[in-house]
């Protein structure tokens, strides 16, 4: 049995379904809970290949709620849990990811988005913004990557669990369907060589010693009985998240100092943002991107400060607005005008948006 | 039952994202080109139907290829739901001609071919298994033996290492030692190195060891998956 | 000064008296539990899940690690708990719909996959924290808030046979038992041999435990007792309904 999955450093060529896998044992994440839906089912297939070498461990269960809740049980005890899922899978996961909440808990949760609502697609969508921030019956305290190639993907996925581990806020990496399935080469690596110590994990449950005699018990609940109860707890998490926010916060821009029009775009649409902007720049066109890396929390602030001299802002997106509410909830009161190239479920090339731009200018 | 003369019917395995359809899909039309007719490609995925070939299929039929594959039109509404063997698949080789297999990943490997009417045991398959030492699983010497060995009886292997569009000569050429390496401990030919075309300039006829070189020209990109 | 009742040495102190109503048989259902987990000496590997309804009062209950989950989830929870860190003895504490509506389908998925897990189940006919309604195992013709006209089994079914379910689903190594509150020893002892069938790693071990609910039964002490000791068990079988065979010494 080997001891290190990933040492030193490696040229691969993969899908990214398999770079997750390949990440979490890079991560050295301790087990898997999870339940097939397309388009993720490959982390599955991979770390179940794979996760017998290195002494990890898998538990397939019998729906998306009990994967949820069974890597909430496996956090609470200690061990590095993660899970994956796409679509009406992530709907049902909504619940567990709303107790990890209200208990800190911190999950890892992977979401290959795919068209909604419902079944609709297994192909590819961004359509699942909205309910993997703000989803459940919470105050989205959450942390959300949006990945954009395989090398984030594997990044993304190894900091997930250090991101959660340290700060305690369920934490998910937010693919979808193309990047899950599509083939391109990346560097795995063992994150010693980069300098990332993952953060240790503390059971909850379990601990060491005899409960009420050499220690008090844990006792965990997510249940109250009065208004003014809740109010304190909910205050608590919510001045909690805000404290950390600036540190987990991550955006990119590019070409936004003098650009009248700012493309917005997350995830795999970055591509054909970046390429559009290359390409409208060389036609003389004063135009930029920004791409939030965190849909939560969202670089407000900085987006606030980019957008105060441009004529005008495209929301760029394959879905119906998802980012767009995420962008106007960031910049309420600014007058810039917002236009939304809203295609759910479908693929944005960079040539079309390159036409979409041209035709407004 | 009669076997039809001389003809061609190779059946490419092999693991996820090993190239195995680009490297049927252009044996079928390099068939094709040589003058051989009628040829056919039969998109075998199972594991991801519909997704393989679906995007390309009426551009290889204008081509004059056959192929058996799902369309995009017939499978609105399948998503996840339907059956994924359609009945031409079965009967695929009681046509005339050439039969090219892509066979989809999956735990069964070369078994799976048992769905295909006289496929495993009429005597006419060869079964090849397309390999990519930059996927982890196929890495090393060790590692595409022990890989080889899950996938029940095999013909030869086909070295097809590549980084996409990173890909280079060094890769290539260290894939055709590697692959040729494991070959030998397993008593197998090495059929070929498949390379992308727009390195023909760096690459000649045959590889390092020796075996010969196949263009490819890629298909496949259009398909995001 | 007040003096303490005898407690089992599991019980924390400083939650008592707990929070249930007088008369339930939770508070039976626990001292069970808690003197099986003395008499184990596992006190310090526990690790206590308790559902939502009146289970939920028992999450600070013990000096054991405890997590209250959600509504049907305690099953998962903990077999999560489980799979992660084996060593630990985890308890998946619920009621009537926790295990055989909401949670169903997780009760059965951890029986089927013979999970090394003890989940206890208190039966006392109906959602009781919500108000009384309809709970799988209320019996027919008794009247429930959703069922104000008494239950018509031709429309809702018969009381849900839980343990025969997980019985019929398990394979050799799980423990299956029902006991009731009317007879403590012997649901102490169901729950320890329960238990024990985790320590020894064998399978799913499972303990319905039928128990009463005055409060929304509307009962005195009298007939809810008469209801326990007389009624129930006409519908509910008590006794052990499966258990590994003994391994030659």
């Amino acid at each position: 049995m080997a001891d290190k999955p990933i040492q030193g450093e490696k040229r691969v060529f993969m899908t990214g379904n398999e770079v997750v896998a390949w990440a979490a044992l890079a991560a050295e994440a301790d087990i898997m809970y999870g339940y097939p839906i397309t388009p993720q089912n490959e982390v599955m297939h991979y770390w179940t290949r794979l996760a017998p070498k290195y002494g990890k461990r898998f538990l397939q269960t019998e729906d998306e709620i009990s994967a949820g809740f069974t890597t909430c049980g496996g956090v609470l005890a200690g061990k590095r849990a993660f899970t994956a899922t796409a679509g009406p899978g992530n709907t049902l996961m909504q619940e567990s990811m709303s107790m990890a909440e209200m208990m800190r808990i911190p999950t890892v949760l992977v979401v290959q988005q795919r068209g909604g609502p419902s079944t609709a697609t297994v192909i590819y969508s961004q359509q699942e913004v909205t309910m993997t921030c703000y989803g459940g019956n919470g105050e989205g305290l959450r942390i959300v990557y949006s990945t954009g190639s395989h090398q984030e993907l594997y990044d993304y996925t190894i900091k997930a669990f250090n991101t959660a581990w340290k700060y305690r806020f369920p934490t998910f990496v937010l693919g979808d369907g193309y990047q899950a399935k599509m083939r391109e080469s990346l560097y795995l690596y063992d994150p010693a060589l980069k300098g990332i110590k993952m953060e240790t994990t503390t059971p909850y449950l379990g601990l060491e010693g005899m409960p009420g005699v050499d220690r008090d018990p844990s006792h965990l609940r997510n249940t109250y009985n009065t208004e003014e109860e809740l109010y304190e707890v909910v205050s608590d998490l919510v001045a909690a998240y805000e404290k950390i926010a600036p540190e987990v916060v991550e955006y990119q821009t590019f070409n936004t100092d003098d650009a009248e029009v700012i493309i917005i775009a997350h995830g795999v649409v970055t591509r054909a943002a970046q390429a559009a902007v290359k390409t409208l720049r060389s036609q003389g066109l004063k135009v930029g991107h920004f791409r939030p890396v965190t849909l939560r929390p969202f670089a407000a602030q900085q987006l606030r400060d980019i957008v105060k001299k441009a004529k005008k802002l495209v929301v760029v997106e394959s879905a119906q607005g998802q980012l767009m509410k995420l962008v106007k909830d960031a910049i309420y009161g600014e007058t810039v005008p917002i236009e939304g190239y809203l295609k759910p479920g479908q693929g944005i090339t960079g040539e079309e948006i390159v036409e979409y731009i041209k035709k407004g200018m | 039952m009669e076997k039809i003369a001389d003809r061609i019917v190779e059946a490419y395995i092999g693991e996820y994202a090993s190239g195995k359809s680009e490297v049927s899909l252009n044996r079928a039309l390099s068939l094709l080109e040589s003058g051989r007719s009628p040829v056919t490609l039969v998109d075998f995925d199972l594991v991801e139907p519909f997704y393989t070939l679906r995007p390309i299929k009426k551009e290889l039929e204008k081509k004059g290829l056959q192929v058996i594959a799902w369309e995009t039109k017939k499978t609105m509404g399948l998503g996840e739901a339907g059956t994924l063997l359609k009945p031409e698949m079965r009967w695929a080789l009681r046509r005339a001609g050439d039969v090219i297999f892509d066979v989809g990943y999956g735990i069964g490997g070369a078994v799976k071919l048992r769905l295909v009417e006289d496929g495993l045991d009429g005597g006419e398959m060869k079964i090849f298994v397309v390999t990519n030492i930059a996927r982890p699983i196929t890495g090393s010497v060790e590692d595409i033996v022990e890989y080889v060995g899950t996938l029940g009886p095999v013909d030869g292997l086909i070295n097809n290492s590549h980084l996409g569009d990173d890909t280079d000569v060094e890769i290539i050429q260290e894939g055709a030692r590697v692959v040729a390496e494991a070959a030998k401990r397993m008593g197998l030919p090495v059929i070929r190195t498949t390379v992308d075309i727009r390195l023909s300039d760096k690459i000649g006829r045959t590889d390092t060891m020796g075996n010969p070189v196949s263009y490819l020209k890629r298909h496949m990109n259009r398909s995001f998956w | 000064m007040t003096k303490v009742p005898n407690m089992p040495k599991s019980w924390r102190v400083e939650t008592k008296p707990h929070k249930f109503c007088p008369g339930c048989g939770h508070g039976l259902v626990l001292k069970a539990l808690g003197e099986a987990i003395d008499e184990l000496g596992i006190q310090d590997r526990v690790v206590f899940g308790c559902d939502i309804g009146c289970s939920l009062l028992s999450w600070d209950f013990f000096n054991v690690d405890s997590v209250q989950t959600h509504h049907g989830r305690t099953t998962p929870v903990v077999t999560g708990v489980k799979r992660a860190r084996p060593e630990l003895i985890c308890i998946a504490y619920m009621g009537d719909g926790g295990g055989y509506a909401i949670g169903s389908q997780h009760l059965v998925n951890a029986a089927a996959r013979n999970e090394k897990v003890t989940a206890i189940l208190v039966n006392n006919c109906n959602y009781g924290m919500t108000g009384g309604q309809m709970a799988p195992t209320t019996l027919p013709q008794m009247k429930t808030e959703t069922t104000p006209y008494g239950r018509d089994p031709e429309q809702t079914g018969y009381p849900t046979q839980g343990p025969e379910m997980v019985a019929a689903i398990t394979r050799e190594g799980s423990y299956v038992a029902r006991g009731t509150v009317a007879n403590v020893r012997q649901l102490k002892g169901f729950i320890k041999k329960a238990l024990q069938n985790q320590i020894e790693g064998n399978g799913f071990s499972f303990v319905e435990a039928l128990s009463g609910c005055p409060t929304n039964w509307s009962t005195n002490a009298k007939d809810t007792w008469a209801f326990i000791e007389e009624t129930m068990p006409k519908y509910f079988k008590v006794g052990e309904i499966k258990a590994p065979a003994k391994k030659e010494e």
